[in-house]
């Protein structure tokens, strides 16, 4: 009889051992969201109030990141996105590293995944970011020339300018981001090979008659050059 | 019927003979293909709930040349702006609100001015810059006519006659402005009978003859609420956002434009719409402060072409305005004792007395602080400061409108 009490408490004794055990674990995941929760929110109204203070906003309204934004549907301030993105962020690596602090296995080995992870997100929001600023500044200077010129579709021509260029951010940052490399790899080099085999073709087949022009006039001016070399040394 | 005479330095175009409706409705809707044209309507919540907006509704559910309506809404909240949206669906041309109090346009505003465009408080003049920006935005008519909607003997061929000297063309006018005769039992239109035409002819008087004034002076009813202006117009000018709209319009045009390229129309035979009181002891509301905007917005546009303002001609300004204005009721007893009209002298009189401390208001306003401008800046200098603010606002007004 006691045998038989002894196979059915042992099991809860086990059980409240673990449960022992994993109180204090769960406690510190507690402890460590409650903490994150409190810094993340005071880092948001930090750099919510910096960003005010360097007038982020209107900078952004000038670079064009307020109309992407839009474009999304989102009707806040720019700093106040950018300060939410953080706050959620930063909320995201407190449960992480929380998680962590259960020590079950297959947890920690998702999270230690994720941290390994964070250095590729880094670099893609810091390609994207950079090449979408490089990608207006071009685009506005296409757009100045090309109208400076005279030519009729310069607000078309830096579209298109803009569009490719962050074709190729976009490409680079899933690149980055290791999300379907091959794939990514393969679509981009079908659309930008297919977009310059196009504009060779326009170009070439346009321009031959201009091109011989060109060459024509380049190669009389090279005999002209010659024979008046000619008739000085004589 | 009036007479065909021309005053001033504009064109009038008066209603002569019998004037058709279908006739100038047919040929607008041609006019309409190669020069597509825009109603503007500046509302409040409130219209829609009085007798003049289901009026306006009905009247232009029947129009056929408009390209599009857009309407902006005050005071309205979320539930209120859906109810108008309902209200507005009979109509056939395409129409689009702008919802002053709307998350998105708020946003849009808050873009604004973090950058330093001051816009003003809600009014008229803020929502009639707003809905210009909008038709600049999308870019797809070429003409843009606004009306009150307070006006309650609203019919189309207000909206057609005002339209059609601007659609037009063959007659090459950038700025068209409505008259009519503000007539019920008795004669309305206090302001402009007793202020603002007296004004401008003492200021003549004071100051000699000057280009600006004699603009005023040929516009028979200068404060009327009723325009037509072409879209390059409604980019470069400035909008008052004070009651000094309507001359801080005048004055743009003027500044802008060639008297010859100017006319006014005669749109309808009776006009009737919401009075305001005349709150002599408050200059903060009524009449009262529909004045002291008005003669701040003459003043600083003369100052500006170089009239200068001295204490002694501000004192003269007052007592010539007094003996024009005094003069302006006995013409106008007459003239409604003729035509039957009530004419109450005394309340005349204790209109012009307003209106000389209005006068002396201003002219106080004026000297502490001559610099100081209601003026909403012009869509092509908010432009350069936030390049895609005109790309934000019609993604603003499309999405609240889906």
């Amino acid at each position: 009889m006691e045998n038989f009490f002894n196979l059915i408490l042992e099991p809860l004794d086990q059980l409240f051992m673990r449960f022992k055990m994993f109180v204090p674990n769960f406690l510190a995941m507690l402890v460590i969201l409650l903490l994150g929760y409190v810094l993340a929110y005071l880092i948001k109204r930090f750099l919510v109030k910096f960003l005010t203070a360097i007038k982020f906003d209107s900078w952004s309204d000038r670079m064009g990141f307020t109309k992407l934004m839009r474009h999304g549907n989102l009707w806040g301030k720019p700093s106040m996105l950018l300060g939410n993105i953080v706050f959620w962020v930063l909320l995201f690596l407190t449960l992480m590293s929380g998680l962590s602090a259960l020590q079950i296995a297959v947890i920690d080995a998702l999270v230690s995944q994720f941290f390994s992870y964070i250095p590729r997100i880094f670099s893609a929001a810091i390609i994207m970011i950079v090449g979408f600023v490089f990608s207006r500044f071009i685009s506005r200077a296409v757009l100045i020339a090309a109208a400076n010129s005279g030519f009729h579709y310069a607000k078309l021509l830096a579209d298109a300018v803009s569009t490719l260029l962050l074709v190729l951010i976009v490409a680079m940052v899933m690149e980055q981001l290791q999300i379907a490399p091959v794939i990514v790899l393969a679509a981009f080099s079908i659309i930008f090979g297919g977009i310059v085999s196009a504009l060779v073709i326009a170009f070439g087949v346009g321009g031959i008659h201009a091109a011989r022009r060109i060459i024509e006039k380049d190669v009389l001016d090279k005999d002209k050059e010659e024979t008046k070399d000619e008739i000085e040394h004589i | 019927m009036t007479d065909f005479y021309q005053t001033g330095v504009i064109t009038t175009l008066h209603q002569l003979g019998i004037s058709s409706l279908e006739r100038l409705e047919s040929e607008l809707y041609g006019f309409g293909k190669v020069r597509p044209i825009a109603l503007v309507l500046p509302a409040l919540y409130s219209e829609f709930e009085g007798p003049a907006m289901p009026g306006i509704i009905k009247e232009l559910s029947k129009v056929k040349y408009l390209n599009e309506i857009v309407l902006a809404l005050d005071s309205a909240s979320e539930s209120q702006f859906q109810h108008v949206r309902e209200l507005m669906a009979p109509i056939p041309t395409e129409v689009k609100i702008i919802h002053n109090k709307g998350k998105r346009i708020t946003e849009v505003y808050e873009t604004l001015a973090r950058n330093g465009i001051e816009v003003g408080a809600q009014g008229k003049g803020r929502s009639v810059w707003m809905m210009y920006g909008y038709v600049l935005a999308r870019g797809r008519s070429d003409v843009i006519a606004l009306h009150d909607c307070d006006i309650v003997t609203y019919n189309r061929e207000l909206l057609a006659r005002l339209c059609y000297p601007v659609a037009n063309p063959n007659l090459d006018y950038v700025f068209c402005k409505g008259f009519y005769s503000r007539i019920s039992h008795k004669m309305n239109g206090r302001v402009t009978r007793l202020l603002v035409t007296p004004l401008v002819r003492s200021l003549q008087k004071l100051v000699g003859p000057h280009d600006f004034l004699a603009f005023l002076d040929s516009f028979r009813y200068a404060l009327s609420g009723e325009f037509c202006m072409t879209t390059d117009l409604a980019r470069v000018n400035r909008i008052p956002w004070d009651w000094g709209l309507e001359v801080g319009t005048l004055a743009e045009v003027h500044r802008n434009y060639s008297p010859r390229r100017v006319c006014q129309v005669d749109i309808a035979t009776t006009y009737e719409h919401k009075h305001q009181i005349l709150s002599p002891d408050d200059a903060s509301k009524g009449l009262m402060k529909m004045a002291v905007d008005i003669c701040k917005s003459v003043f600083r546009t003369l100052a500006s072409e170089g009239v200068v303002f001295s204490d002694g001609l501000f004192k003269s300004l007052l007592v010539t305005y007094l003996r024009h204005a005094e003069d302006t009721i006995m013409k106008y007893e007459a003239d409604a004792t003729i035509n039957g009209l009530d004419f109450d002298r005394h309340e005349e009189a204790k209109a012009v007395e307003t209106f000389t401390r209005a006068i002396a208001m201003a002219a106080q306003a004026y000297t502490e602080n001559p610099m100081s401008t209601p003026l909403i800046p012009n869509w092509n200098r908010v432009v350069a400061a936030i390049p895609d603010i005109l790309e934000m606002l019609k993604m603003a007004v499309e999405e609240d409108n889906k």
